[in-house]
């Protein structure tokens, strides 16, 4: 089983933007290629702190933070964990340097 | 899927018609949860028409139903998340075996120890914040105090059913100590002493759910992997209810701080329009920050290393797969020790013994985060005083650092040090009395006291003007 993952912000403002749905249809996506998670998994994460630009989803070990995601994005952002694409580059870099390191410093336990 | 009962007397997704005893069982504890809750839940607003969210059902979509309802006749239920039917242990010593519909016999002392301890939480705190409607600083808050309170009464309900299912007499027992214990009673106070903190004011309030509900988000986070699969399942749900919680703490201080940030950027003192400054909301931030730290037990721990072992609690998140050993059995954790000579040593201790420390160090870059968000909107306007979070190790009463004094910088100090400036870092009577002053009651819709921004938008999707409650 991969240890790559996929987490989509369930926070306040992502999800009165409709994170639910994001999820829901990024998580359908993904199974078309990958149905039993043995590429990545695609987890609901409480919030990341980038509410702003939400709604917001991340790339690990890949260290991809992903702002403002539409419906729209979603194939894009799943031919690039299928690896048949690059990062959507138009959404990356829009949050606080320090808000994305907090979640990569969580993902990158030493433990 | 499991099915939801909604007609039942106690609505449920665990087939309790099917389990006659344990329904009587419930059903005989129900009226005594609701003299509970009339004598030592919300004072006042019993009779009144509260626009609440209700749990319905375990589903990611919809699982919730908004509408008014009177407290008392909120639906208490009883809800397990859905798993798979094989799911596996997946950290401790039994790494990979099946995990356990029931109590094993060498675990049911810590477990039910375990139970009880997260269970007398819930209403304590509703004890706690039982006088804050009396001075709501507008409807939306005061719809905000009851949906909190009335899901940590069915986080209750989560706990006792487990007591009840699995424990015997010795959980019924305890179903009723749940209810007998109160908060602040001197003869029979509630288990963790935070909870018996008087929360007189909604700087405290929300601070109070900013803070120490994020403390419990995490201990239902390292639940929700236990071994024992009913824990899990019902902890899991019980954090898709707790989000709401915190994000009603993380917002109100941040509307508290953004109010202040405004009229400072004005060029008036926050003292002289009723608004609360930040050094007293940083002395408030201190106290509540440090307070919910001790929650997480010992950074050096013999009974966190049995319980992980055990696999009755795991790391936030253990199930994503982001620890490299899942038994943690080959790493150290580099800990931060206070020496006798008044300096402080790196000492390496093995990674089980550290399970709360790693606990910790979650929940304090979760706390980093919100800082940061209310610093980002006194920046917006202007406004470069900033909230800061004291060092882990200040005002510690639990834990490797208690008995020793430091800064909020986390330099150790002496007494006479301490006992010299404590009052530039933590609430003060005259800061107490002052934050009093300004909880004044409004309660026309759309309005709000003075010391607080209102929110940016309303509750499912009602406008912020919507009347939340209405009086009887």
């Amino acid at each position: 089983m991969t240890n790559r993952l996929c987490y989509v912000c369930e926070g306040g403002d992502c999800t009165e933007k409709g994170s639910g749905d994001i999820f829901d249809k990024l998580r359908d996506l993904v199974r078309e290629f990958d149905p039993n998670e043995e590429r990545i998994k695609i987890r609901r994460y409480p919030c990341f702190g980038a509410c702003e630009q939400g709604i917001n989803v991340t790339l690990y070990p890949d260290k991809v933070f992903y702002s403002k995601v539409t419906e729209a994005d979603l194939p894009e952002i799943a031919a690039h964990i299928a690896g048949k694409g690059e990062a959507v580059q138009r959404l990356t870099g829009k949050c606080e340097p320090d808000v994305e390191q907090i979640i990569w410093d969580m993902l990158d336990s030493p433990y | 899927m499991s099915i939801v009962d909604l007609e039942a007397k106690i609505p449920n997704n665990v087939g309790l018609r099917e389990n006659k005893r344990l329904m009587m069982a419930l059903e005989k504890w129900q009226p005594k949860f609701l003299d509970w809750w009339a004598n030592m839940g919300p004072s006042d607003f019993n009779q009144d028409q509260v626009y609440l969210r209700t749990a319905i059902g375990v589903g990611q979509g919809g699982w919730a139903h908004f509408d008014y309802v009177k407290m008392p006749d909120y639906r208490w239920g009883i809800f397990l998340a859905d798993g798979p039917d094989d799911r596996k242990i997946h950290f401790g010593d039994n790494v990979g075996e099946k995990a356990w519909p029931e109590v094993p016999g060498e675990f049911r002392n810590r477990l039910r120890r375990l139970i009880v301890t997260q269970g007398d939480t819930e209403p304590a705190s509703v004890e706690q914040q039982r006088m804050l409607g009396h001075c709501c600083p507008s409807l939306y808050d005061l719809r905000s105090l009851f949906q909190v309170n009335v899901e940590e009464g069915r986080h209750l309900w989560a706990m006792v059913y487990l007591l009840q299912t699995h424990f015997g007499a010795d959980g019924r027992d305890e179903a009723e100590a749940m209810l007998e214990r109160h908060s602040g009673d001197q003869d029979n106070p509630r288990i963790l002493q935070a909870f018996n903190y008087p929360v007189n004011n909604w700087l405290d309030f929300f601070c109070f759910t900013a803070f120490m509900d994020r403390d419990g988000k995490y201990q239902l986070a390292s639940l929700a992997e236990s071994s024992f699969d009913p824990l899990a399942r019902t902890t899991q749900f019980m954090l898709a209810e707790e989000a709401y919680h915190l994000q009603t703490g993380e917002n109100g201080v941040g509307r508290i701080v953004k109010r202040t940030g405004e009229i400072m950027a004005e060029g008036k003192d926050p003292r002289t329009v009723g608004a609360i400054p930040l050094d007293v909301i940083q002395r408030y931030v201190n106290f509540w920050f440090t307070g919910s730290m001790d929650l997480f037990g010992g950074e050096d721990s013999t009974n966190a290393a049995e319980a992980f072992a055990m696999g009755l609690k795991g790391r936030y998140r253990e199930s994503d797969g982001i620890y490299k050993d899942p038994k943690a059995l080959n790493a150290n954790y580099s800990l931060e020790m206070p020496t006798e000579d008044g300096k402080i040593e790196k000492k390496d201790i093995p990674l089980r013994r550290a399970m709360n420390a790693v606990l910790l160090d979650a929940y304090i870059a979760d706390c980093k985060r919100i800082v940061e968000r209310w610093n980002r909107d006194l920046d917006k306007l202007g406004v470069h005083q900033h909230i800061q979070l004291p060092d882990h190790k200040f005002n510690r009463h639990q834990g490797v650092y208690a008995g020793f004094r430091f800064n909020p910088a986390g330099e150790i100090i002496d007494e006479a040090t301490w006992t010299k400036h404590h009052t530039d870092w933590l609430p003060t009577q005259a800061d107490r009395d002052y934050v009093q002053s300004c909880m004044v009651h409004v309660t026309e819709p759309g309005k709000f006291a003075n010391y607080i921004a209102p929110p940016p938008q309303g509750v499912n999707n009602q406008p912020i003007e919507f009347e939340y409650v209405k009086f009887h």
